[in-house]
């Protein structure tokens, strides 16, 4: 169980790991949106799970409940952080954001 | 306590605090305020005091930076740039901060050690409330009976401070005649956009789970961290997530000025009117223990936690309503809000 609990969290980091790196080293507004929104959700989601494990040590009904609550969390950050990614990658196309292109003077189309 | 974690939250927390001074973007500051709050929560959740980091959670980090948001929409994001003051001034204003720094000081010296176990409370108060709490009242939670027993005199009036900050709000910003509203600046529009369906949608489906939690906050406040002020304010914020995805007029449709106003005043009026009825009863005010004789089934001990969850449900019915009303008067201004 312990082994599972610790690959699951290293996971997680790695995701967190690869979501910083994105949100710094891409070149604009929507492909950071892009690392952000993904790595954030995903990694939540391992990290949260690996707690729902770790709180299995003996099965009763308290630790149930804590797993239960857990996975209601779970389930929330599945729905609000995409819909947030979703809602701030909106407004910055309506307030008019270019898309970063390989050749500026290139038109996107 | 892990020390380096705390030093680490710290740093974190004092670098918040002058970017929030220093960026010129109001809207950022806004958002390293935001986390500033979410960073004072970790820490207190580190330090153990749990109630406190979910007040923060919910109030300092949700709510006042959404109303930061709102007034930054319906004012200007910009800092105006002064050129540089008077130096007199300025020279004024270092030397009274650093002679209340020095008088803070000195003062200091003369306070027990920071959590001595020596000190007066620590001696006599805090024992008897971590010994007794659950004898005298039956409530697991110290903090809440701390909260609405043992100094319930203080929380309705905290409670009335809020109340009259609604108030306040109300008679600066509210505006009922429409010839006045001239020298405003436009608020910055970022365009009228069309309603979408995502968040919309998002919004709707979590708005019942959100009001659902805010009732299990209010009412589990005796077993676990929580109670009045934190369920009031994530109430509120559900309908302020309405009220952005979808527009302030249809909150202003299911909550209008007048409800939230009688709503804010019945609140108060449930704490204050829980107190009179155990003067009625021959006790003092808001000595629940008495409330025993009208409520049925119930002793001495099962009255006080009673009376508690009677005056929490006072307290969340008027900070939700306080919240709300203070989100409709920034925000009435501006037209359509985007999420």
């Amino acid at each position: 169980m312990d082994i599972v609990v610790i690959v699951l969290t290293v996971i997680a980091l790695l995701f967190f790991f690869a979501t910083t790196v994105g949100l710094l080293r891409f070149p604009d507004f929507y492909s950071r949106m892009h690392a952000a929104g993904k790595g954030d959700t995903l990694s939540s989601l391992v990290i949260l799970l690996a707690l729902v494990l770790y709180n299995f040590h003996e099965i009763n009904l308290a630790n149930l409940l804590v797993a239960m609550k857990i996975l209601l969390i779970a389930v929330f950050i599945f729905m609000a952080s995409p819909t947030a990614t979703h809602a701030i990658i909106d407004a910055g196309y309506e307030s008019g954001i270019k898309p970063w292109a390989k050749n500026p003077e290139e038109e996107s189309p | 306590m892990i020390w380096q974690l705390d030093l680490s939250i710290l740093t974190l927390i004092v670098i918040c605090a002058f970017a929030t001074i220093m960026v010129k973007d109001l809207l950022s500051a806004a958002i390293i305020f935001g986390a500033y709050s979410f960073l004072m929560c970790l820490l207190w959740t580190e330090m153990g005091a749990v109630d406190v980091a979910f007040t923060e959670a919910s109030v300092g980090a949700g709510v006042s930076t959404v109303l930061f948001f709102a007034a930054v929409h319906q004012t200007t994001r910009r800092v105006r740039t002064r050129k540089s003051g008077r130096m007199l001034a300025k020279v004024f204003a270092l030397m009274a901060a650093l002679l209340t720094g020095l008088v803070l000081i000195i003062a200091e010296t003369d306070f027990p050690g920071f959590a001595s176990p020596f000190t007066p409370a620590s001696l006599h108060l805090s024992p008897y409330y971590i010994t007794q709490s659950l004898h005298d009242t039956n409530v697991p939670n110290i903090v809440t009976s701390v909260l609405a027993d043992y100094r319930g005199f203080d929380t309705m009036f905290e409670t009335a401070v809020i109340f009259t900050a609604g108030l306040a709000v109300i008679a600066i910003l509210r505006r009922y005649k429409r010839d006045d509203r001239c020298d405003l600046p436009e608020p910055y529009v970022i365009s009228e956009g069309y309603p979408d369906t995502i968040i919309r949608f998002i919004a709707r489906q979590l708005a019942p789970f959100i009001q659902l939690f805010a009732l299990y906050v209010v009412a589990h406040g005796h077993h676990s961290p929580g109670g009045g002020f934190q369920g009031g304010v994530i109430l509120g914020a559900s309908f302020i997530l309405l009220a952005i995805s979808y527009d302030s007029r249809m909150i202003i449709g299911i909550m209008s000025e007048r409800l939230n106003i009688l709503l804010g005043n019945i609140g108060v009026l449930i704490y204050a009117g829980i107190g009179f009825l155990c003067l009625l009863l021959g006790a003092n005010f808001l000595d629940y223990s008495v409330l025993s004789k009208v409520l049925p089934a119930t002793d001495k001990i099962m009255a006080r936690s009673h009376g508690m969850l009677g005056i929490e449900i006072g307290v969340a019915i008027a900070v939700m309503a306080i919240v709300i009303s203070i989100y409709l008067n920034i925000i009435s201004h501006g037209k359509y809000d985007k999420g």
